[in-house]
């Protein structure tokens, strides 16, 4: 069972964070606030949605969207190859002991305790199908916008908080920091997991069953890494205090985005597409 | 506590979200254990730590950031909801940071174990709750994850919550009492 994962220690090769593929196609160009907010709409209608019908249209929806950004499918495609599993064990689970709450619809097997009826069918294929859309949904906006658009975008939309004294400028801040610290802190532990590993600690050796002790493997890294995390912060007070950055003072842009026709069209076809999803009585 | 946000409090809550992205994107933030709602996870603890040191709003955002990395970066159909994925999370902060407060005032090294435990129950019992009103699982499967995944959770989340917190205060717990995990590493 000993196995020296040479791949584990490579932690900066698995983040996706700020992935971009640069096609220049009309989703690429799009005003980034206009993007954020159709997203969202469509998200929410894809998670409320619960006919066949309607998440069949959104799966075709998704779809399109790859072929309009110029991404390749297989992007998307790679997000959900690991899941498959999991989807396959949950619509198991669900298949069988979902009896309780979606007892209504046709019975088609009454065996002990198993009820499989037309809803949990109903139930586990529409999961699957939601699951699938919104992956496509947010690999095409994450690879089609970076993360300084994104970070533009919510703060440009959330402005109207203002009004209810929400820190809109503060919290978008935050969100770059975030963005900004995630491929620092995947070095750091890289470093610290080599330096303990080079003397004697063992990561992941340990089988899958002594669930105790893999925990505990991780504590001598996670606890340093919270310790660099808090020094970095306090570097970084330093720092911004020292140049006298004061929050909630009002502060301009550098970068002014502008919404064309062709982005309000979009919006437009996102409101449509939600209330079709939400509100269309779908035979199926 | 200084009300309003400092520039302390944004950068705090900054770097903590990025633990948080971190823990997920690299996998480090899960106790593999095999139940049907996948692995437990340590992915909230940042969250717990942001509101026991740094109030209410910076646990919150702490915990929006965790919950939209986990909705994005999801392998299991459930995560993929935002209202299981999203709206839970918001509350893991804010929880722990109430049961700090309260118990501050009797002693600070339980109060800072009793709002990692709390933080991490919260966690887990808001995401089933919501995933069984938004019928992923049944009622029955719910507790069972609750008691597989919400415990291991919440014992480890004490544990870090706790190493991590007394440093960062430099509590002093006595000369010769060790702290709790001295003697496990």
């Amino acid at each position: 069972m000993k196995k020296i994962a040479g791949f584990e220690f490579e932690l900066t090769r698995n983040i996706t964070i700020g992935q971009y593929v640069p096609t220049g196609s009309i989703i690429h160009r799009m005003d980034p606030r206009i993007k954020l907010a159709s997203f969202t709409l469509l998200v929410i209608s894809m998670a409320v949605c619960a006919t066949y019908g309607g998440n069949l249209l959104a799966l075709v929806l998704s779809c399109l969207l790859f072929y309009v950004s110029r991404i390749p499918i297989s992007y998307g495609l790679s997000g959900v190859k690991p899941a498959i599993p999991f989807i396959l064990i949950l619509a198991i689970l669900q298949l069988l002991f979902y009896s309780e709450v979606a007892s209504g619809g046709k019975v088609l097997l009454n065996y002990g305790f198993i009820h499989i009826t037309t809803d949990s069918i109903r139930l586990v294929v529409v999961s699957a199908l939601r699951f699938v859309e919104i992956i496509f949904l947010s690999s095409v906006l994450t690879l089609s916008t970076s993360t300084t658009q994104i970070t533009h975008g919510i703060e440009s939309l959330l402005r109207p908080l203002r009004t209810v004294k929400f820190p809109v400028h503060e919290f978008a801040l935050i969100i770059t920091i975030a963005l900004r610290f995630v491929p620092t802190f995947a070095l750091e532990m890289e470093k610290m997991m080599k330096a303990q590993a080079s003397r004697g600690a063992e990561f992941g050796t340990g089988a899958w069953w002594r669930i105790v002790q893999r925990t505990k493997d991780v504590f001598p890294i996670i606890i340093p890494l919270f310790n660099v995390a808090m020094s970095r912060a306090e570097d970084l007070v330093l720092a911004m205090e020292s140049r006298c950055y004061v929050p909630g003072s009002q502060r301009s842009v550098s970068k002014k985005y502008k919404a064309y026709r062709t982005d309000y069209a979009a919006l437009i076809f996102c409101i449509v597409f939600a209330i079709v999803l939400l509100a269309f009585p779908f035979p199926y | 506590m200084e009300k309003g946000l400092t520039t302390r409090k944004i950068v705090t809550a900054g770097v903590l979200g990025a633990i948080a992205i971190l823990l997920g994107v690299t996998r480090l933030g899960f106790i593999p254990v095999p139940t049907a709602a996948g692995n437990a996870t340590i992915m909230h603890v940042p969250a717990i730590i942001g509101g026991v040191m740094q109030g209410p709003f910076v646990g919150l955002v702490i915990g929006l950031i965790f919950g939209v990395s986990s909705f994005l970066d999801a392998t299991i159909p459930l995560f993929k909801d935002p209202l299981v994925a999203i709206v839970p999370r918001l509350f893991i902060g804010v929880t722990a940071y109430l049961a700090y407060r309260s118990l501050k005032g009797v002693n600070e090294i339980t109060a800072i174990g009793v709002a990692g435990f709390i933080g991490a129950i919260t966690n887990t019992l808001l995401v089933l709750l919501i995933a069984v009103i938004r019928g992923y699982i049944a009622p029955g499967v719910a507790v069972t994850i609750a008691l597989t995944n919400g415990i291991p959770e919440a014992i480890v989340s004490v544990i870090i919550t706790l190493a991590i917190v007394v440093a960062w205060k430099k509590l002093d717990h006595g000369t010769n009492k060790k702290s709790k995990i001295s003697g496990e590493l």
